[in-house]
């Protein structure tokens, strides 16, 4: 905990704490919602920047921590950002259907296939990003770029899904298309606690080698 | 005397420079001065200390433990500054201290506020708002706060003008002796060893020149002397006459 405390007081960029409450981007009647994840996948990429900038690796490692938690440090903080956001979108979907807003017309609506795509969308952000970033313990841009080739390609693939007929069931909020859609959901946890274990791990790796 | 530090065959290669077979001991109650020109291999041979960088073969011995191997439990007992170096400077004392207190078992909350009004600090000012000496006090007093019993400090008064740095001199020998911890401190200016330390290591190329009791480095120096020197050769006498090489103007 006192890692994660840490983490939030004094490295977290604020932007960050922002972009983790777009979350309520749901309820805006015509949006590409895939673009929540995007927010969620620059989190980690401006944390890190403002770590770097503030020399938070050097001042984490005079405390009595090793280098495998600065990584679980980090690795926990993003985790809690990009689960609190989809999280705090919950309600507003909720909301959207009582106030009957209509099917939205760019892309997926945030069915809970789009939860099981976002979390699959992070699971390999974050398996990209992490490791490429504690290689160097500083190349947070170039990490990004890595990592964000990945997520574009599956924000226009789940936006695009939903324009192909045969996939209608991926934008609907019928039971019988939501139960359809469970097992996306179901995959996307399993990809997301197995890709983030396999980040976390990689990361430690990379990191033991690195020369601060 | 106990040794709080032993440093033992330290190597770490880098393209074009390299830490060769670094070899040195602290004892508790000491403070040492570890001196070299800039890029001698000082700020390296700390950070080796410290696992921040992976030396490639040697160890370190902290209060009789393997550094390597038990990097929690030691760091808990040492305190380390690095000068210099902005940490989060767009944030308040009071917020470093919250996050930097929890990590340590030994925080002495009455012995932070002690120091904070000894050395002037205002816990509401931005860390980049404090000067340099204030931000070396400001980091030595979160050391002080948990009873470090070892002080790790690198180029702590570099950057400093003659005031402040006799004033931090004047802090260290008064935390060796009144708190009873240790300091090794690198610097490349000799005259504040002159001042303060007790035992000095002197690194060349990344090599060990010397490390021994402050007497005892003079005198091994001798043979630098020259006819025309009467008195003993200073420490920045000694530093020069070493490093000194003859400007080739043809090669230019």
């Amino acid at each position: 905990m006192k890692l994660l405390y840490k983490e939030l007081t004094l490295a977290a960029h604020p932007t960050s704490i922002v972009f983790a409450f777009l979350g309520c981007l749901v309820i805006v009647p015509a949006y590409p919602y895939t673009v929540i994840f995007m927010f969620g996948c620059l989190d980690p990429y401006l944390t890190f920047i403002n770590a770097r900038e503030t020399n938070d690796a050097w001042y984490t490692a005079i405390l009595p921590v090793t280098k495998r938690e600065i990584v679980k440090g980090k690795c926990l903080l993003i985790i809690i950002f990009q689960l609190f956001q989809l999280l705090f979108s919950i309600p507003f979907v909720f909301l959207r259907n009582v106030l009957d807003v209509k099917n939205n017309p760019v892309g997926i609506d945030a069915t809970v296939a789009w939860y099981g795509f976002g979390l699959i969308l992070y699971a390999v952000f974050d398996l990209v990003f992490f490791p490429a970033f504690y290689k160097s313990g500083y190349k947070a841009g170039k990490s990004f770029i890595l990592a964000a080739i990945p997520m574009l390609i599956l924000m226009i693939g789940v936006e695009g899904s939903v324009h192909i007929p045969v996939l209608f069931w991926l934008d609907s909020y019928k039971p019988e298309h939501l139960l359809l859609q469970l097992p996306i959901l179901l995959f996307g946890i399993l990809c997301y606690a197995v890709f983030l274990t396999l980040a976390y791990r990689m990361s430690v790796k990379r990191f033991e080698k690195v020369d601060l | 005397m106990e040794t709080v530090l032993r440093v033992d065959g330290l190597y770490k290669s880098y393209p074009g420079f390299s830490l060769e077979n670094v070899t040195f001991s602290l004892n508790s109650g000491r403070i040492m001065g570890l001196i070299g020109k800039n890029g001698a291999g000082k700020s390296t041979t700390l950070k080796s200390i410290l696992n921040m960088v992976h030396p490639q073969r040697g160890s370190v011995t902290m209060f009789e433990k393997n550094f390597h191997q038990n990097e929690k439990e030691c760091k808990q007992r040492i305190g380390v500054v690095f000068g210099g170096i902005d940490f989060y400077p767009l944030k308040k004392l009071s917020t470093m201290t919250a996050v930097t207190r929890t990590f340590y078992k030994n925080w002495d909350q009455e012995q932070y506020q002690l120091y904070i009004k000894r050395f002037s600090l205002d816990e509401n000012k931005k860390f980049k708002e404090l000067s340099s000496g204030m931000k070396v006090k400001y980091l030595l007093t979160l050391a002080l706060s948990h009873h470090a019993e070892l002080l790790i400090l690198d180029e702590p008064t570099s950057g400093l003008d003659p005031v402040s740095r006799d004033e931090l001199l004047h802090i260290f020998r008064y935390v060796v002796k009144n708190e009873g911890c240790s300091i090794l401190f690198s610097t490349h200016i000799t005259s504040d060893l002159d001042r303060c330390a007790d035992d000095i290591t002197y690194i060349q190329n990344g090599k060990v020149l010397q490390s021994a009791e402050k007497e005892t480095f003079l005198r091994s120096f001798e043979h630098l002397k020259t006819p025309q020197d009467t008195a003993p050769l200073t420490l920045e006498e000694i530093m020069l006459r070493t490093e000194r090489s003859v400007w080739d103007e043809t090669a230019v």
